[in-house]
């Protein structure tokens, strides 16, 4: 089975550091397709700059990262060499990302947040763009938002939005970087259902959170990051029955 | 004179005002773009040029701007430029509102949350697409205030054209006073600026409640 699936990520030792402080330390990991992978962990444990490394918001210091076979970052005497413009472009377009804090653009309807960039990136038709979104919406349960701006939507719908807009460009790969950490809990339940229906339907995802239930029962593998490094992997199972102190600690905290 | 000549004349230099308004608008509000663009530069050297041009506009006189830069090309290249009076004054006006226009760019692009910048990115937006339709429209609503009160401010600068003698109001109406040994030509123009303000800051104001669909 290991063989014939897909793999869409490669990350290989990826160092990160902020100012001589090592946040990454040698980091290696890939996700096949389908894959719906959690990171959890303490804060500061580097899981938030794993993924904006990953997805090129942040630029790493040392390893590899391939997408779908393609070297986006490798090394090159010891240094870190990305990709030409074109390519990363091209190599950008096999992930989308979801923010902490939505980062919808407030001066667009909720429409426009999902169909401008299909058509302004990807050159989408506009006719086409406006489909794909009224079913992504519908799917959300957002239908009656189109034509909102995002200060009138909740928490909750700015996310939903968000992850809309995401899926309007058709990625491989979805990541989200503790996309409930700003909603109450109510909130949080819309769009861990949403993230939910996605896996159902085998979208590939890697998922920063703090939300250890969800975590459990949605991942095919979670990771443990402390001080920079994968302290534990595994399925839910494995991991939530970890005999690893600190990592029991962690997780026994969320469960009390 | 009466007081419909009078009142005549200053309509006159009325229009000149309002083209030197309209004008510095034109060229300042775009090259201070540029400007905050150097000032926010990478390259060291042009972030310094412009931090200089800044400076030496907002630390000079307006007045000491409009004598140099209509009397530099003769003082210092011995050139007798004909007609040179009015574009000389446009050309003053422009290089030093767009120092200002500079610095309120600056303010609204700088006050813009990154997080703007790294969805854009992610989207797959290039530099120039989350500039022109993510950054800018953003920045412009936030900084429409400060415009507003710049743009005010020129409005009363224009008469500072008097300095090179040009026929805009203020210097009409001075030249009215001074004959006719009367407050009143400078009492109308005092009104005049005031109608003109009054029109522009109604229209700022529209145009900011035209920005607030969004928040």
């Amino acid at each position: 089975m290991e063989n014939n699936t897909n793999v869409l990520l490669e990350i290989n030792h990826m160092c990160k550091g902020f100012e001589g402080l090592d946040v990454i330390k040698d980091i290696s990991l890939s996700v096949k397709e389908g894959e719906v992978v959690s990171i959890i962990g303490p804060s500061g444990s580097g899981k938030s700059t794993l993924l904006r490394c990953a997805t090129m918001l942040e630029r790493m210091e040392g390893g590899e990262l391939i997408y779908l076979g393609k070297k986006a970052v490798w090394e090159e005497n010891g240094k870190c060499v990305y990709a030409g413009k074109a390519q990363l472009r091209e190599i950008r377009k096999n992930f989308g990302l979801v923010f902490q804090n939505f980062n919808l653009f407030p001066h667009y309807s909720v429409m426009k947040n999902i169909t401008d960039a299909p058509v302004s990136v990807d050159g989408v038709s506009k006719g086409e763009a406006k489909k794909r979104a009224e079913s992504l919406l519908q799917q959300l349960g957002l239908s009656d938002k189109a034509d909102a701006y995002p200060y009138q939507l909740s928490g909750g719908q700015q996310q939903r939005v968000s992850i809309a807009r995401a899926l309007a460009l058709q990625p491989k790969i979805l990541f989200f970087d503790e996309p409930t950490s700003a909603l109450d809990p109510e909130l949080t339940g819309e769009v861990l259902k949403v993230i939910r229906q996605l896996a159902k339907e085998h979208m590939t995802m890697i998922i920063v959170t703090h939300e250890m239930q969800f975590a459990r029962e949605l991942s095919d593998r979670i990771i443990f990051m402390d001080q920079g490094v994968i302290m534990e992997q595994g399925t839910p199972e494995e991991v939530f029955s970890s005999d690893k102190e600190r990592v029991r600690d962690f997780i026994g905290k969320f469960q009390a | 004179m009466s007081v419909g000549t009078m009142l005549m004349q200053l309509g006159k230099g009325m229009i000149s005002t309002t083209e030197i308004f309209f004008l510095t608008l034109l060229f300042s509000l775009p090259l201070g773009l540029f400007v905050s663009f150097g000032r926010m530069s990478k390259n060291g050297l042009l972030r310094g040029i412009s931090k200089f041009y800044i400076s030496i506009m907002r630390g000079t006189p307006l007045m000491l701007q409009l004598l140099v830069v209509y009397f530099a090309p003769y003082y210092l290249f011995g050139l007798n430029l004909r007609g040179y009076r009015f574009p000389a004054i446009i050309l003053a006006f422009s290089i030093n509102y767009a120092a200002y226009f500079a610095e309120i760019y600056r303010g609204g692009i700088e006050s813009m949350p990154v997080g703007q910048y790294e969805a854009a990115r992610v989207l797959g937006y290039n530099k120039l697409q989350t500039f022109v339709k993510i950054i800018l429209p953003q920045v412009i609503k936030r900084i429409m205030p400060s415009i507003t009160n710049e743009t005010i401010t020129l409005v009363k600068d224009t008469s500072l054209a008097f300095v090179l003698a040009h026929a805009e109001m203020f210097t009409l109406a001075k030249q009215i006073a001074a004959k006719e040994t009367s407050m009143a030509p400078l009492m109308a123009a005092g009104v005049f600026y005031y109608i003109f303000n009054f029109i522009v800051a109604f229209s700022m104001e529209r145009i900011e409640k035209a920005l607030n669909y969004y928040r």
